[in-house]
């Protein structure tokens, strides 16, 4: 059984149809790279399967079982078993980075404060942030702020994680803090589907990769299959203009 | 004839004086407290709740900001009596200056609401969090950290407004030195005394809220 299982999915803003027919199995583990064009709807996937764009047309199965994203209740239990870490951030700028981590663990799941405390302060010592718990979201760097978001989103305890652009507001040199941080999730067996226009790190992480343009799905296959041997002509235009620069 | 000031009469009215100040700052933090939880909900109705009740608000809130806060406390006192409400000077100048407060704060507090932040909702609301708690956990803080400073400054204005209370014979600050001047005749020693006991205050409250503001909202307040 496959841990997300995507068929024929569809969504519109408005008029606007921004997906349509996607077609995606992501097993256990998995570490799907999805890739394309500028408003090929990347982002889109993500809101849709977070319930944050109730989608019009397919269904999406997790652990086989599909989900009524019309059910409130039913995206809520599917909120606590997917994570989502958004390319801004979004972290709360009112709390410390400590509280950002801590606040949905223990207000909303009502876990005991000490032990998601001990949990929150040796994830952020993992990614580097072990003597920022009491800064504040403005009172860090780009990359510093991203990392509290993944640990953010970590502390729920997700099986999966929704990684957009998690790299694309970056400095170079922090983009490698950050990819560090992946990769060691994807060694840890995380089921993941990551955006990135980093298509080093894509190909080193990923387990498949997904190319999407137009609001479908082009071409999926293994990095190096997608990377160096492309199949169809508009994988082949976007991976060649990419890897030129 | 030239006037000799003569501070040493009024010594012996100080304590007075200073009970006055404490009436002023009770009716001040009754008003203010009083005020701003109509005023919160009065803006979370105007940003978030069903037009026509947000309508009502809205009209409450023009009636209030758009007519002399004088007029106000005399139709509560003057008036309601009438109606068969029979009110104290005293819970009068505290229900009309509460009235007011709470139109003044519900304006200052929609801009803040309106500062909302869509996307920092929309994180809380992918991790679990309802509506309500979305407003409590993200939109309270954080307006609270924006408003923090016109909202002390309102208090300032709302302490201020509390001399309204003498014309209704409140023994305030105000009041009290109405009463002093009636029986010795030391106008300027004991309003210019009256007028130093009210900067006392004003500034003791400005500084304490903007150290209040600093530390617990992290409002970027200025000291002085
Ligand atoms: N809130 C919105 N309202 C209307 N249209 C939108 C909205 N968000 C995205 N779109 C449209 O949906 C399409 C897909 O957008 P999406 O954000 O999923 O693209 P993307 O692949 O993530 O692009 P990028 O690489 O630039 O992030 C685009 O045509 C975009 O203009
Ligand atoms: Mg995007």
């Amino acid at each position: 059984m496959h841990h997300l299982d995507i068929t024929g999915l569809e969504a519109r803003y408005g008029e606007h149809t921004v997906l349509s027919g996607i077609d995606l199995t992501v097993g256990r583990a998995d570490v799907i790279g999805l890739i394309g064009p500028s408003g090929s709807g990347k982002s889109t996937i993500l809101r849709v399967l977070m319930g944050l764009l109730p989608p019009v047309g397919g269904t999406v199965k997790l652990d086989g079982t599909a989900v009524n994203y019309a059910d409130a209740a039913q995206v809520r239990r599917l909120r606590e078993r997917i994570a989502i870490v958004f390319q801004q951030y979004n972290l709360f700028q009112n709390m410390s980075v400590l509280e950002n981590v801590c606040v949905a663990p223990v207000k909303i799941k009502k876990r005991p404060r000490r032990e998601v405390e001990e949990e929150a302060r040796a994830l952020l010592a993992k990614v580097g942030l072990g003597d920022k718990l009491k800064r504040y979201p403005d009172e860090l760097s780009g990359g510093q702020q991203q990392r509290v978001a993944i640990v953010r989103a970590l502390a729920l305890h997700p099986e999966i994680l929704l990684l957009d652009e998690v790299t694309a507001a970056l400095d170079p040199e922090l983009v490698s803090e950050v990819l560090d941080t992946i990769r060691l999730l994807a060694k840890e067996g995380m089921t993941m589907l990551i955006v990135s226009h980093e298509m080093a790190f894509i190909r080193e992480v990923a387990s498949r990769v997904v190319f999407m343009a137009g609001g479908r799905i082009v071409e999926t296959g293994a990095p190096a299959q997608i990377f160096d041997a492309p199949v169809e002509a508009r994988t082949q235009d976007f991976v060649s203009k990419i890897l030129r620069h | 004839m030239s006037y000799t000031l003569q501070f040493g009469q009024i010594w012996p009215f100080l304590p007075r004086l200073l009970e006055g100040a404490v009436v002023s700052l009770q009716i001040a933090v009754l008003a203010f407290c009083g005020g701003l939880l109509i005023g919160t909900v009065c803006a979370g109705v105007r940003s978030f709740g069903p037009r026509w009740l947000a309508r009502i608000v809205g009209l409450y809130v023009v009636f209030f900001t758009n007519t002399p806060q004088l007029v106000q406390i005399y139709f509560l006192y003057f008036a309601l009596p009438d109606m068969g409400i029979l009110l104290s000077s005293f819970m009068a100048v505290v229900i009309g200056m509460t009235l007011n407060a709470g139109a003044y704060l519900t304006e200052i507090q929609r801009a803040g609401f309106e500062s909302r932040r869509a996307s920092e909702m929309e994180a809380a609301e992918v991790m679990g969090f309802s509506r309500i708690q979305q407003i409590r956990y993200v939109i309270l803080p954080h307006v609270a950290r924006v408003l923090f400073p016109p909202l002390s400054n309102q208090f300032i204005i709302v302490t201020l407004g509390t001399s309204m209370a003498a014309v209704f014979g409140v023994e305030e600050l105000t009041g009290e030195a109405f009463n002093i001047n009636a029986q010795t005749f030391r106008s300027i020693e004991i309003f210019s005394v009256t007028a130093g006991i009210y900067v006392v205050l004003t500034l003791a409250a400005s500084v304490g809220l903007a150290l209040l503001g600093r530390a617990v909202f992290r409002a970027r307040t200025e000291l002085i």
